[in-house]
């Protein structure tokens, strides 16, 4: 496209030539990414913790009483871990459930070992999403060999509910910063139009296509939004430990360390900042670009 | 070239600018638009420019008839034209150079084409060493030069200059509209729209005298001489300075306008 490099180039050095109003933009969309980043963060903490939780909480899955544990490992355990959702699948032997037993209630149960051992064999059974919980226990019971399985389909329901609104509370507070976000910068690109409206009103006289009086200023949006992403991707590095600390005084989490996330924060900050760039940009400049010679000076 | 059909242009306050206005100015020609403020002057040149829609009417623009025309081609219409301001309309923080190569720019041009054309243009308008100068260390008579290079940059086939003389001095006044007869010479058509009797008159060129939003009279183009007619008023002649006028017994601005044309007559007829 012919003309691209030049309105490329206008684009970049009006970031610089309205630097007061550019840091001004920046600034504030730095901290609404700050904020968002944030939010997504905590969310993103909370819910690992959900997860975690979730894995923690295993369903114990009795076989049958005539199933031994050679049966028990070599049959029945594969073929559960077949089956879809399961995330662990550990062998729990009646020898090791007695001797749990004995330990929590006291010798009372030391008579019962070997054949006396009234208990079933088992196995404890993770799922990857409990909110799949019913179709899996029903799976599971469906395996030959299995007798009945520790209902926690409550515990379950409560943290599916939790993972969900911790979601949902997350998305709507992106959402609602994405909308404050691009607002601002809304109005930076206009105030930028505002002082350039004598040049906007010479390039349609002399024939520039709408295309030709958008683009710079869609540049300069776009500038503004990845020096902003780069910058908070920097910034919320820092922050990042003292956030978490600040959660934790509260609940307490094992957090997702930094590292783990900084590239996928970064690309999205990036990403968001250029976005809600260009867009604010748009928005702006579609008053202008209907706007004909005095009427775009407010003569 | 253009051609104005019985057009009117009230506008949504009710101000009705153009009453039912029929014009025909062909390629080539060179015409002052005159007329008090708020005689409908800017509306004409406007709707020229397509930065207003006509009420009613048709006009025409290099055969295409502007009326219908979607915004989407109104860039390329203006392409084909230059638009000199009042008030120069130059870009403080830009040198001369990139003020006028800015016109090229905004239209796609190469930047090699950019720069020789350019170089051209300023050589043209006398302005080649002020080329990396700023427009606030020009005077108004070189900055308006410079306004008159950019709307020439692009090579159009008609120039409009909106009150090209109003902020410069009488000399420099003159200096323009000799350059804009150049410009004409070449085969340019060029409308100037002015209030500034004295420099109409000095030019023998077509008049359309605009009042009202109506065309209360047109010289027609000055080959047509029988119908020319040099406007000199009372009014015109009281405000000459007391040392000439004693050098002028007794004459009426009737007896002036007869003597302009006379001179008119000889010239012709010495050509």
């Amino acid at each position: 496209m012919r003309g691209f490099g030049y309105l490329t180039k206008e684009g970049i050095k009006s970031v610089w030539n309205n630097r007061m109003m550019s840091a001004a933009s920046i600034g504030v969309l730095v901290s609404c990414l700050l904020i968002t980043g944030a939010a997504m963060l905590i969310s993103m903490n909370v819910k690992n913790v959900v997860d975690q939780v979730g894995k923690d909480n295993q369903v114990t899955v009795f076989l049958k009483e005539d199933i031994d544990s050679v049966q028990a490992v070599q049959k029945i355990g594969p073929e559960i871990r077949k089956l879809d959702n399961i995330a662990s699948c550990e062998f729990y032997s009646k020898e090791e459930a007695i001797t749990e037993w004995e330990e929590e209630l006291g010798p009372l149960f030391s008579e019962l070992q070997g054949q006396e051992n009234p208990l079933p064999n088992a196995f404890h059974v993770a799922m990857v999403d409990l909110s799949q919980y019913e179709d899996t226990v029903n799976n599971i019971k469906a395996v030959e060999g299995v007798d009945i399985i520790s209902d926690r389909s409550d515990i379950a329901k409560r943290l599916t509910d939790l993972n969900r609104l911790v979601t949902q509370v997350g998305m709507w507070l992106v959402l609602a910063l994405g909308i404050i976000s691009l607002f601002i910068i809304s109005n930076s690109v206009r105030m930028t139009m505002y002082s350039r409206r004598f040049e906007i009103s010479i390039m349609k006289s002399v024939g520039a296509t709408n295309h030709f009086v958008r683009t710079p200023f869609v540049i300069e949006g776009i500038v503004l939004g990845l020096i902003s992403g780069v910058l908070a991707s920097v910034i919320i590095a820092f922050l990042y430990e003292a956030m978490i600390n600040a959660v934790k005084y509260i609940v307490p989490i094992t957090e997702i360390p930094y590292s783990d996330l900084a590239v996928n924060m970064s690309i999205g900050f990036v990403v968001f900042g250029m976005i809600v760039g260009a867009i604010g940009a748009l928005i702006s400049i579609g008053r202008y670009l209907n706007m004909e010679g005095g009427e775009i000076l407010g003569w | 070239m253009i051609q104005f059909k019985n057009v009117t242009k009230v506008y949504p306050s009710g101000t009705k600018a153009l009453d039912n206005v029929s014009i025909n100015i062909e390629k080539g020609e060179f015409v002052f638009i005159v007329g008090a403020s708020g005689a409908g002057k800017s509306t004409f040149l406007k709707l020229i420019m397509k930065e207003e829609q006509p009420t009613s009417g048709k006009l025409y623009v290099n055969g295409i008839n502007t009326t219908d025309m979607p915004k989407r081609r109104v860039p390329y219409l203006r392409r084909t034209m230059g638009i000199v301001f009042q008030d120069f309309r130059l870009i403080d923080k830009m040198t001369v150079f990139d003020n006028v190569a800015f016109a090229m720019r905004v239209i796609g041009a190469r930047p090699r084409a950019v720069k020789k054309r350019v170089h051209y243009i300023l050589g043209l308008v006398g302005l080649k060493d002020k080329a990396q100068s700023r427009p606030a260390e020009l005077s108004g008579g070189e900055q308006q030069r410079v306004s008159l290079a950019r709307a020439l940059v692009n090579n159009p086939t008609l120039i409009i200059a909106d009150e090209p003389t109003g902020n410069i001095d009488p000399e420099m006044s003159f200096e323009i509209i000799e350059l804009l007869n150049e410009i004409n010479k070449q085969g340019t058509t060029i409308i100037v729209v002015t209030h500034e009797h004295e420099l109409v008159h000095k030019f023998k060129n077509r008049v359309i005298e605009i009042q009202g939003g109506k065309v209360t009279s047109d010289t027609g183009a000055p080959s047509e001489k029988a119908e020319l007619t040099i406007e000199i008023s009372e009014e015109d002649l009281a405000e000459i300075p007391e040392e000439i006028a004693e050098e002028i017994p007794d004459v009426t601005a009737e007896e002036l306008n007869r003597e302009a044309l006379r001179e008119i007559d000889g010239e012709a007829a010495d050509e």
